[in-house]
């Protein structure tokens, strides 16, 4: 894809990207990539700040404290 | 262009994304396979952008239900329960019913996890906007997973005109630029108003 114009702003990013991406899914492979990467840090977060010991009730503690419910 | 070099192709009315299924798309398979042997339901809000090709992380993914009755819902539950989901609110369906009944959402998540997870929104009549999106879906198809989400158009105003963060804003300029030559103009004309109903 020719690129008219270097994007400037978030949008202009976004715009330039979904295009690029409905021309060649190939880059589907980083979006995927980067999901997974981040569900793994999330995941990895999860266990380090609550052990699977009692897992659920820390948890439920934890979103009380925050104000979840 | 042939079709393997498109992102997505339209076969039969649905849309099929040109892509391998992420870790993300098999919790929220995993998920619908319950769901669907109890319920309807439609996946909206990020997940729609994400799965379509937006490059950014959720934690959570948002699925509208019908409004279930405490039997059918405590029959889902029981069914997620052995299906190794749990529920943030609670462990019995006397726990969790009441948020249900509350109109709040309610979150799963796999045993072990707290993300992703599924926010529970139940729907019934009183709720127009989402009730209108949740009874006109659109299917669409990654792989062999295929799921509804709400039409293109109405996600796109939804997200422009109700949610309208910035997040929310850039989801819709991916979806206005990716789905460009398939967005019906006529549609926004008439998911408009529906739209701004929600905001009264």
């Amino acid at each position: 894809m020719e690129l008219k114009q270097i994007p400037k702003t978030d949008l202009d990013y976004i715009e330039f990207y979904a295009k690029k991406l409905r021309e060649s899914p190939e880059f589907f492979k980083q979006q995927k990539e980067l999901i997974e990467s981040q569900l793994a840090s999330s995941s990895a977060l999860t266990k380090q700040r609550f052990p699977k010991e009692n897992f659920k009730a820390q948890v439920r503690a934890h979103l009380k404290e925050i104000g979840v419910f | 262009m042939s079709k393997q070099n498109r992102a997505y192709s339209i076969e039969n009315g649905i849309i099929i994304i040109n892509r391998e299924l992420t870790k993300l798309d098999l919790f929220v398979k995993d998920f619908l396979d319950v769901l669907k042997r109890h319920s309807n339901y439609l996946v909206v809000s990020g997940f729609v952008s994400i799965s379509t090709g937006r490059t950014r992380g959720t934690e959570d993914v948002d699925i509208l239900v019908q409004k279930p009755s405490k039997i059918d819902f405590a029959l889902l539950l029981d069914d997620l329960f052995k299906n190794k989901f749990w529920c943030y609110q609670g462990d019995t369906i006397d726990e969790i019913w009441k948020y249900i009944e509350n109109r709040d959402n309610i979150r799963f998540a796999k045993e072990g996890e707290m993300f992703p997870n599924v926010e529970f929104i139940s729907v019934d009549k009183s709720r127009p906007t989402k009730y209108f999106e949740f009874t006109h879906p659109q299917g669409i198809k990654i792989q062999d997973f295929e799921f509804k989400i709400p039409p293109i158009e109405f996600e796109i105003l939804y997200k422009e005109i109700v949610l309208a963060g910035k997040k929310d804003v850039e989801d819709a300029r991916h979806l206005r630029t990716f789905f460009s030559d398939i967005i019906k103009r006529e549609r926004f004309k008439e998911y408009e108003p529906i739209i701004k109903k929600e905001l009264k």
